[in-house]
């Protein structure tokens, strides 16, 4: 909800009933039915979309960052390093990118994200870390599969 | 844009068919690396509004493996809506009934419930035994790595190799193996 009107910032009621009631039934002038056209009832729900445009203030800035997160969670993966592995290398090879950045550089610049990874990787490596994404799973029955396996075909070219 | 950039761009956003071979792993675990692909949450442009999903082909579901006692003590709840109409089925009688139902659901509860959840679960194929359609393997060109490595069977390992591999001792002639 955004409020492009100081007037409605205005707390105190004014002495004309017309003009606040008609402050209330411009908020609700998208909603269907008795909720745009009934004052009593119009009233309730522009109090409570306020609130609940309140909430989502916050609400929305987690939801970046939890879209954030699973972005450079499916990134690492495809580079077979874990989100920790990532980003205590940067921090100690004093790449200070933060996870906006990353999610950015992961989604348009997967080249870009792909040299940070090994960045990251070398200088844990350097330092004496051991990453333990690098265990080989089993994989199941043979399937002799037509095309290469992206998966496999990825790892290789890292070595 | 360039003929090349538009290519990759398609790539980008193709559907890839994977495979998961469900032998001797849990359902409840495969369930969140099955949904991960089916979401598309293993790809950095992934977003919700975004459909952006791969295609998952399970196999051997008829060989899934539950831990302790879970076989006998989960159970599976329906009620037909009408009084009196609740039932619970044991997860080993759900499993003799249709061998692909435990991963469906595990697969289905292991996402959250809103509109698009159908139609993610249309774009899984479950087969009880190794025999896939030829319609449907023919697209597959990825496995996804099992979660628990599935050793040989003692019994399955050929019987020179048994004769053949080196001992400490050899039982004496008189004693009784059990």
């Amino acid at each position: 909800m955004v409020f492009l009107t100081v007037a409605n910032w205005v707390r105190s009621r004014g002495p004309d009933e017309f003009w606040r009631k008609r402050r209330v039934f411009r908020l609700a002038a998208h909603y269907i039915g008795r909720r745009r056209n009934c004052y009593s009832i119009a009233v309730r729900n522009v109090h409570r979309a306020l609130v609940y445009a309140t909430k989502a203030r916050k609400l929305k800035k987690q939801d970046m960052i939890d879209l954030w997160n699973t972005r450079i969670n499916a990134a690492c993966e495809q580079h077979n390093i874990t989100y920790f592995t990532l980003k205590e290398g940067l921090d100690r090879a004093n790449i200070l990118l933060d996870r906006k950045s990353l999610s950015d550089l992961a989604c348009w610049e997967p080249r870009t994200f792909e040299s940070l990874a090994a960045v990251a990787k070398q200088k844990m490596n350097y330092d004496g870390f051991i990453d333990n994404a690098d265990k080989k799973h089993p994989t199941g029955v043979n399937l002799n599969l037509k095309d290469v396996m992206l998966e496999a075909w990825l790892k290789e070219r890292k070595q | 844009m360039s003929a090349a950039k538009r290519v990759q761009q398609w790539a980008t956003f193709a559907r890839t068919w994977h495979i998961f071979d469900c032998k001797w792993q849990d359902p409840y675990d495969s369930a969140n690396v099955i949904k991960k692909y089916l979401m598309g949450l293993h790809k950095p442009i992934y977003h919700p509004m975004n459909d952006s999903g791969d295609v998952v082909v399970c196999i051997n579901s008829k060989e899934i493996a539950l831990r302790g006692d879970e076989w006998r003590k989960r159970a599976y709840f329906h009620h037909t809506g009408y009084p009196g109409g609740a039932s619970w089925t044991l997860a080993w009688e759900l499993h003799n009934k249709d061998p692909t139902l435990i991963i469906k659901k595990a697969v289905y509860r292991s996402m959250k419930g809103n509109l698009q959840r159908r139609h993610t679960m249309q774009r899984l194929f479950i087969y009880p035994g190794e025999e896939v359609p030829h319609d449907v393997m023919q697209n597959v060109t990825n496995q996804i790595r099992q979660l628990r490595f599935v050793p040989t069977r003692l019994d399955h390992i050929p019987e020179e190799v048994t004769k053949t591999y080196p001992k400490v001792m050899d039982f004496p002639e008189d004693y009784v193996l059990k």
